[in-house]
Order: structure tokens, then sequence, then C-alpha cells
């Protein structure tokens, strides 16, 4: 196992070292900096302007590949991922961001899931009933809306609770109050701003989970093997629960574990909308700031995320699925 | 105990006779079927799957239901054991026990299921469920019925139910999951599961049909031993009149939803009274008959179940067919002057004794080639094959693979096919048949020996032109006609397609095609269908023509029938064999049913692993099979004829066929041989380290089926160091001397 990881870990090193680098050249020829400061009030020079961008370590003179090597080397020797065009180093900034976007996501993301999975194998085992026909239609439906306006709408109803009861109970915007005194009020101010995001991305999110293990349960629900079970003397339910359920989680295990980082690394309409300033956000305003060490740093965190993300596939499916060996 | 071990009884006392079809009281019967009608809400109206079966079993005797797809005979045996889904209506009556088990609600058929009555699947490969070991599905089969049993009892059991269906080291395989197990392996742990609480009856629905031929005959002994060892009536459904022929006592054929005759085993196979049913006996080839007479095509389709018939469900096939058959559905009625037979048909009385199937359906006289009368030397060759191989690296990890064995697919194959002759390779799956195909098929240069199509050879084959000239001189036709033909083609566009690519005129390319449905026997005004449009047999047509249109010197015909229900087999068969004759056609053709393979081929090769080990003329190889191999793979094959089957001896292989990795350094069959395991020490030293060649049968040695005339040495040869060696008698199975045997 240990040497299988290594193996895939060596892989995947090499795989994300190309995808950053990619980008970098791809971020370094096509975002310029430079020309965002000349529109500043008064406009300065273009001396001025290439001295405080050589300052920064973003010198538009040198070449990409110049640019590149000393960006890398930077990176090796000192784990330093460079400056902003504003002078942020990126380090620091990347830190908060992470922790803001984890905190965002995860209520939301084991929500989720749980909701998702639970109603899968709820209205596969009521196929085409009512209950069955709500929860599907619906599922497709939060598929069709587009997130954004999925949030909107949410953030619509919370303000509409606010409106109604003549108080402010949830903040539609921000992760906290400044200034709260910790202890019970902090927690209360804490819980009023996670409620909306979290509603929302969950109402949104389990549609996808609840198709798939629907329709991967209802796949299995008249497999062979589920006949043998009821042949042997269980009831269809009994052999649906334990024959075609666990039969059916193998692929549902393996897309988790391929889509929670992706919403990790890419959630940028729910922080933009809920404006959690978290890697997502910050990768959008990375590209119109012409920022190019921000972008490349939050291009190769997708890339190791998805690294991550297919490790995790990998032993999810080996955790459920004896037939898969890992060598 | 079991029927099996019963000479055929010349005179069965009367209460014996009536015991089938619901004659006599059912009080005796461990299960009893009483007008048992299922019918589907389909979107086009109800389908009647199943209409009216009756039948009592008696404890420990074996019922075969016979029938083709869609006869409603799998219906029959889901709705026995309540399986049916909930949206199917059952009525009529069904007793196990004298008690009712239809209209019992999911829950209380539970307590019967798996206890009283249990059931084998067809598909072992599907049917256990893959996440789980063996072991666990074996206990929960014991857990489900014995709630109080202990932990080690259910482990002791699960232990002695796998040595009981002859898994080798059954205590390490309750831990392996199925995907660890052959298909016969896993066939054998479904029937353990089944017998577990030794049930009363046991359903076994088609258990042979997705296996090769030398293990159904294993899993035949299987069911047999354990029928033994439980003394469970069985129900045996099968669409092969041979599997049924040698352990079912009585026989139900089925057709359109309806039993159209039953009666005792030798009742349907010697004295059968519905024209169906000898139409079925005419349409199988047999394996061990040379003498060649065409097979019995039934004409037509089986019919729409939709809508109930006025009159016989097979009036529009028959060719018997009056019109009084179209006046009301005839009833199952007992067959004038025998005891229990009955038949659904106003003829049967006048059906029995010398009636000649083959004149009733107007089977076609056997068609002679030109080329027959031309000794097989002066023929030119159409296809040569010079020491050609394949071998597949056997690679190890992902990013940098290591090879770790070689796996010999083709290892050395020679042989030729001469014009006019059908050339067929058999063999397990695994040999290396469909290999041989692909190797031929996709000729090229730097392929590993040589292929001479039409007197060229693939090293000469560097150019498009030399290549396009080769492919001209052979087609293929596909194992599965739907898959085969382009759904969103007409007829008429894929048989134009091939002659587009010759280089035609439209006109000439329209005659062609219009020419090419005669000969097929389609209607050439079907050709701007669609293949869904039509049957299975009728694609296979198409597949045919599509195959001729270039006017090929060699068909390669790769499971021709193996598809195709028999009655429509037969049909397709009878038209290879016109098409051979009269266009003077090569085949090379690959399949596992050797009893096609001997109606239809002059010259047979049986591989082994990758290697020929026995190739000649067919009735010679078949008659007198020299190699222990072809031996064993003709002994396995069943007979539709009750009589032989019984006090036929069987040479029951162990085991699968090795992994090619395994393959030994001398003969590769020595590791299941059943001479290899009675020879003494020093010879079977002989048989692991030299490799024996493949060689002619000495004329003396074949003297008793030589013709007048000098002897020149006999087209047959075969890889065999001690083919007069005795056989392993462990490995020999007869039931008529009724010894208790190791399976």
């Amino acid at each position: 196992m240990i040497r299988y990881l290594a193996k895939r870990g060596i892989t995947y090193v090499f795989m994300i070292f190309l995808t950053t680098s990619a980008g970098y050249f791809l971020a370094v020829s096509s975002l310029k900096p430079a020309l965002l400061e000349q529109e500043r009030i008064p406009r300065p020079t273009p001396e001025q302007v290439a001295n405080s961008m050589r300052l920064k370590g973003l010198d538009p003179d040198l070449s990409p590949w110049e640019r590149y090597v000393e960006w890398l080397n930077g990176i090796v020797t000192r784990w330093d991922w460079g400056r902003s065009p504003n002078g942020a180093f990126i380090n620091a900034e990347f830190g908060d961001r992470v922790w803001i976007s984890t905190r965002l996501f995860l209520a939301s993301i084991i929500l989720t899931l749980v909701i998702g999975v639970a109603l899968g194998v709820y209205s596969a085992a009521r196929q085409y009933k009512f209950q069955d026909r709500v929860i599907t239609s619906y599922s497709y439906l939060a598929y069709i809306v587009p997130a954004p306006i999925a949030y909107f709408l949410v953030q619509l109803g919370a303000i509409n609770i606010n409106e109604t009861v003549g108080e402010r109970i949830f903040f539609v915007t921000g992760i906290s109050t400044p200034g709260m005194q910790p202890g019970w009020a902090q927690f209360v101010d804490m819980v009023a701003h996670y409620a909306v995001p979290t509603i929302a991305i969950t109402l949104v999110g389990w549609g996808s989970y609840q198709i798939a293990q629907r329709q991967y349960l209802l796949d299995n629900v008249n497999a062979d093997f589920v006949r043998t079970a009821r042949a042997k003397g269980l009831t269809r339910n009994q052999a649906i629960t334990r024959h075609a359920l666990r039969v059916s989680f193998i692929p549902v295990a393996q897309s988790i574990a391929f889509t929670i980082p992706a919403i990790f690394a890419g959630g940028f309409f729910a922080e933009k909308i809920f404006a959690w300033p978290g890697v997502g956000s910050w990768s959008i305003d990375a590209i119109s700031l012409q920022d190019v060490n921000a972008a490349t740093a939050t291009l190769a965190y997708g890339s190791v995320i998805f690294a991550l993300g297919a490790i995790l596939a990998d032993f999810a499916t080996t955790l459920v699925d004896p037939r898969v060996r890992v060598q | 105990m079991s029927t099996f071990l019963e000479p055929a009884d010349p005179a069965p006392t009367a209460a014996e006779r009536l015991h089938i079809a619901g004659l006599h009281s059912p009080s005796d019967a461990v299960l009893s079927v009483r007008d048992l009608n299922v019918s589907f809400n389909s979107e086009n109206g109800a389908v009647h799957a199943v209409r009216g079966v009756n039948f009592d079993l008696m404890p420990g005797k074996t019922l075969g239901i016979v029938g083709e797809s869609g006869s409603g005979k799998s219906v029959t045996s889901l709705a026995i054991m309540g399986l049916l889904p909930a949206t199917a209506e059952i009525s009529g009556s069904v007793r196990l026990k004298g008690k009712e088990l239809l209209g019992l609600s999911d829950k209380a058929m539970c307590a019967y299921r798996g206890n009283d009555i249990a059931m084998v699947f067809q598909d072992p490969l599907s049917s256990l469920t893959p996440v789980y070991t063996v072991g666990t599905q074996i206990t929960e089969a014991l857990t489900i019925h014995n709630p109080g049993m202990s932990k080690a009892a259910k482990e002791t059991r699960a232990v002695e139910l796998l040595a009981m269906v002859g898994i080798p080291s059954p205590r390490n395989r309750l831990r392996a999951f199925p995907h660890e197990f052959s298909g016969g392996m896993r066939q054998r742990v479904m029937i353990a599961i089944a017998i577990a609480n030794n049930p009363r009856v046991l359903i076994a629905d088609e258990p042979t049909t997705a296996l090769d031929v030398t293990i159904q005959a294993q899993v035949l002994e299987v069911l047999h031993t354990a029928q033994e060892e439980t003394g469970a009536a069985v129900v045996m459904i099968t669409h092969d009149l041979g599997v049924v022929a040698g352990i079912a006592d009585d026989i139900m054929v089925m057709y359109a939803g309806k039993p159209v005759e039953t009666g005792s085993v030798d009742d349907i196979y010697y004295d059968p009274r519905m024209p169906y049913t000898m139409g079925l006996l005419g349409a199988v080839p047999r394996v061990d008959v040379a003498e060649k007479s065409s097979l019995v095509p039934i004409d037509g389709i089986p019919p729409n179940l939709l809508h109930t018939p006025t009159g016989c469900s097979f009036a529009p096939r028959c060719p018997l067919v009056t019109d009084a058959c179209l006046d009301g559905e005839p009833a199952l009625s007992p067959v004038p002057g025998t005891g229990y037979h009955q038949a659904a048909c106003i003829k049967s009385g006048s059906l029995g004794g010398d009636v000649d199937v083959h004149e009733i359906f107007s089977a076609p006289p056997v068609p002679v080639s030109r080329f027959d009368l031309i000794p097989r030397g002066d023929r030119s060759t159409v296809l040569e094959l010079k020491d050609v191989r394949k071998h597949f690296p056997l690679t190890k990890g992902a990013l940098l693979k290591r090879r770790i064995g070689t796996v010999k697919a083709v290892d050395g194959l020679s042989f030729d096919i001469r014009e006019g002759e059908c050339f067929s390779i058999v063999g397990e799956s695994g040999s290396g048949k469909t290999t041989t195909l692909l190797e031929i098929m996709e000729f090229h240069k730097d392929q590993d020996g040589e292929v001479i199509i039409g007197g060229i050879s693939n090293k000469q084959a560097a150019d498009a032109k030399t290549k396009s000239a080769m492919r001209r001189e052979m087609q293929m036709v596909f194992q599965d006609p739907t898959g085969a033909l382009d759904p969103r083609f007409t007829v008429y566009e894929v048989l134009a397609e091939p002659l587009q690519n010759a280089g035609l005129s439209k006109r000439a390319i329209k005659k062609r095609i219009m020419e090419l449905m005669n000969l097929v026997g389609l209607q050439p005004d079907h050709v701007n269908r669609f293949p869904n449009q039509f049957s299975g047999g009728q694609r296979q047509r198409v597949g045919i023509a599509r195959a001729l249109a270039v006017n090929p010197k060699l068909v390669v015909l790769d499971e021709p029938v193996s598809a195709l229900d028999v009655s429509v087999q037969a049909g397709v068969i009878n038209l290879l064999d016109k098409l051979r004759a009269e266009l003077g056609l090569s085949y090379l053709m690959v399949a596992h049913d050797l009893s096609v393979v001997r109606h239809i081929s002059n010259r047979v090769a049986v591989m082994y692993l990758g290697k020929i080990v026995e190739i000649g003329e067919v009735d010679r190889v078949f008659d007198n099979p020299r190699h222990p191999y072809t031996r064993a793979l003709l002994s396995a094959i069943p007979v539709p004829d009750p009589q032989f089957e019984r006090t036929r001896e069987r040479i029951i292989l162990q085991g699968d066929l090795p992994s090619p990795l395994d393959a030994p350094k001398g003969c590769n069959f020595a590791t299941r041989c059943p001479v290899f395991a009675a020879l003494p020490a020093a010879k079977q030293e002989h048989c692991l380290t030299l490799e024996p060649p493949l060689e002619a049968v000495q004329p003396s040695a074949a003297v008793e089926i030589l013709e007048a005339g000098p002897a020149p040495t006999p087209d047959q040869r075969f890889a065999c160091f001690f083919p007069d060696g005795e056989l392993d008698e462990h490995m020999l199975v007869v039931h008529e001397t009724a010894e208790p045997h190791a399976p």
C-alpha cells in the first residue's frame, strides 16, 4: 500500500509540476500587471511602474523563461510563491483563503452527501411512486437552475424571513460580525452567518448525488445477484439493502471522492455571492487584477487537490469493492 | 433413488404413467402446478407469457421443460418461485407439498424460498454478489432458514457443501470472492447455495447454457450428485434437447407460453406427436451420426404473445396445417394408444411411428458441390497458414511495465483450406480459436508466421492494392447478427457498401443486391427495411449476404448460429450448406457446438491452449478420435437420444482450462489428461518434458474405417504420445452402472 502510494505520489507530483509550469507560462505571457498600474491617477511613468514591479519580482522586461526560472527558484529554495502586484505575499494570503473556503464548504459537503445518498436510496426503493417523482424532479431542477440564481433565491428567502420577523436573524453575506465578544453571542453570530450559505449550497448540491445513487441502485435492483439473494429466502427489501446497495455505492463513492476537492478549489460563485473571500474568488480576482503569481498558485492548489481526489477515489473504491487490488 | 439410474422401463405401471400433467391426484406430488397463467402489461397491451401450464412433480424425479426463447419456460419457473415483478398478473395454482404458494406475500414466500424450493440460475457470472465472499453467501442461505444455527456449524456445513459440489480445498475457498472463481466454479457455488437447506424441489433454469461443453458435463454431474444427496425433485429448464435427454424422466415442450407436448422422455424423443416437437428434434444436428441429411428447418418465427391465438399457435409455421387447425386452440389431450403422453395437436393420432419428419417439413435435399468429386489434393488452396504465432506479453506495473510472462494465444498453427471445403476449429473458450481468426483477418507482413490467401502471402502484402486483392478473397460472418449490422443502415445500404468499395456502378450494385437477397432466401422487396425489422435468423442471412457481396472464395464464420434459436439455426445451417455447394465456397468456421461442426464441416481441427492437438477429416476425427482431449470433448456433448445418453460412458475432465501462464513444458494437456493420470511415472515424465508433435495416424491404427483400395495415409493427425493409454477411471462416468462415483 505504501509503495503504491509512493508510486502514485511521484506520478502526480510530476503531473502537477507540468500543469503548473504550463499555467505559469500562460499567465506570464497574457497577464500584464504593468498595464493596470498605468491607469492609476496620477499616472506613473513607465520607469516608475517597471521599478515597482521589479521590486516585487514581477519585472516586465525579463523574458517569460527568465521569470519562470526565477519563480521556480523561489519556490524550490525558499517555498516562496512570489508577490501580487499590490505587494502582498502569496504565501500569507493563501493560508487565510484556504481556511475560509474550507469553513464555507465543509458543513455543506457533509450534508449534501448524506442527504443526497439517503434520498437516492429512498427514491430508488419507491421508483415511479409519488415521493420518487417529487424528489427526482427536484434534483433535476437543482441541476438545471444555475447555482448563482439558486444562491440568490436562498438569500432573498433569508431576507424575507428577516423582514417578516422584523429582526435580522440571518446574515446573507460575510463571515462574521467584527468585534463580537467571545462566548454565546459569538456562536450565535457564527451560526447566523453560516446558515444561509450552507443551506444554499446543500440545496443545490444534493441533487447530483441523489440522481446518481438512485440510478446506480436501480441498475442493481433487478440484477441477477439480487434475484439469487431473494431465491435464498430474503425479502425483496432485505435483498436490496444487503446486496444491491453496497454494489451500487461503488461508483458513487468514486464520484464523491472526486467532487469534494473540486468544490474546495472552485466554489467561486458561492464565495462571491456570499462574500466569503476564499480560494475560488481569489482565483477570479487574480485574473482580473493581472496577478500572475496568485493565478498560478490557485492553479497549483487545484492540481494538488485533484491529485488528492484521485488517490482518495482509488482508496474509496478499494474500500468498497473487493475486486480491486491495490498494487 | 435417482431416476438416472433406472433403465428404460418398457411398461411402466398405470399409476406411474399418470403422474404427469395433472391426470392423477396430486397428493403425492411434491410440486403441482395447475392452470398457471402469467401476463405482463406492456405499452402495447397484455403479453400472455404463460398460458395454462399444468404438471405434477414427483419426489426425486426430474422434469425437463424444453422450449425456445420466449416460450415462457423461465417465466414459469420464476412464477413458481414468486420472483416475478409485482406488475405480473399470475393466476392458477402452485402447490408445494399441498400448500398453496400463489398469492403469498413476499415475506410469507420467504419461508419456502431457499428452504423447500430452491433455484439455480442461468448466468453464474452475474448471479453471485461480487462484493461478498462465497462463504458469506452460502452461510447467508443457512442463516435465513436456521436462525439458531451456531457460527461454527454454519461454517462446517458450508465447507461440506462446497466439497459436495466438487470445489477443491473448500475451507480456504470460503474466503474467496466470486471473481476469483471461473464460470463453472461459480455455477457450482450456486448449486451449493441452492441445496444448502436440502430443498424438496430444485429448479435449474438453463444452468449450463453459459458454460463450455466440458464444464457443462462437470456441472450436470454436480447437479446429479446434488439430486442424489438431497433427494430433491428437479425441474430442468433448457433449450438444448441434448442436455435433458440423459437426465430427465419427463419432458414438457413449451411453445408460445403453452405446453404443447408432455410425456416421458422416451415418448417425446422417440415418438413425438406434435409437429413442433418433431421439427425441433429434426432441427438439431447430431454429433454421433456421420450420415449426412439436411436439417429440418421450421419456417417463420414464434407468434407475438400480445394476441391470444384463435387457432393452434404453431399453425402459421406448421407444414401440416389445415383449416381445422385454425378453429380454436387445441388442448393438450392424450395421444391415442399411449399412456400419459399428451400432445396439443388435432393430428397427434396420425403422426406416430414411421412418419418422416424430413418429408413433413420438406427439408431440402443434401446439396452436392462440384468439388466433392474432385480429390482434395487436386483442388487449389484458398487459405494456408504456416506456423502462425500470436504471443501476448503479460506485463505488470503502471508506469514502467515489466514483462512477467507470455500468453501463447496461438502457438505455431499450420493448416490449409482447399476449394469447396468447410474447415472448422473447435475447442473450449480460451483455446485460441478467435485469435486465430483475427490473425487471419488482420494479416500483415510483420506477422509471426505466414498467412497465404488465394496464393498471395502476407509477406508480399506491402501495398494497398495487394492487400485489397487479398481482402476480397475472404469475408467474415459474425456471431451476433444484431451487433454486426448498423441499425441505421437499411439492408440495401448494408449490402451496397462492399460493392461500392469494389467500384461497381449503381446499376450493377442494384442488380447484385437483388441477386444476393434471393440467394440467401430473403424477399427482395425487403431491401429498404432496417435490421430491427427482421428476426435473428433473417439478420444472420443479411450478414451472410453482405459477406458474399464481393464474391469471395473463402467465408470466415465466427460462431454463425450460436446466437440463434434451434429452429431458426437449422435454416441458416442449411443455407450455408447450400451456398457452399452452389457457389463453390470454402468456409473457415469457429464454433463451440460440435454437433453443428460435424454437420457442416469436411475437416476439423481441435485446439487446446493455442495449439492444434488433432486435425483431420471430420468423420475420422469424430468417429475415431485419437487425442485424449478430443475424446473428452466429444464425450461431453449431450446427444438428444435418451437411450444412448443413459448408457454412455463419459470422460469428465477435471478443473478448467489452465492459465496459459502455467502451461507445462511438455504436453499442454497433461494437467487435465485422463490418460496421463493413469500412466506410470516414467511415461508421465515423457509427457511433461517433451512436446508431442502433430503426427499422422498410421494406416494400421485406423484400419477398421478404411474404405476399399490401397490405403494412403489417412487424413488425421494428432499430438499425443500415448493415444492408446488406459483412461483414468476416476474421470469416467457411466450412470447405468449405478455405482457411486467421484465427480
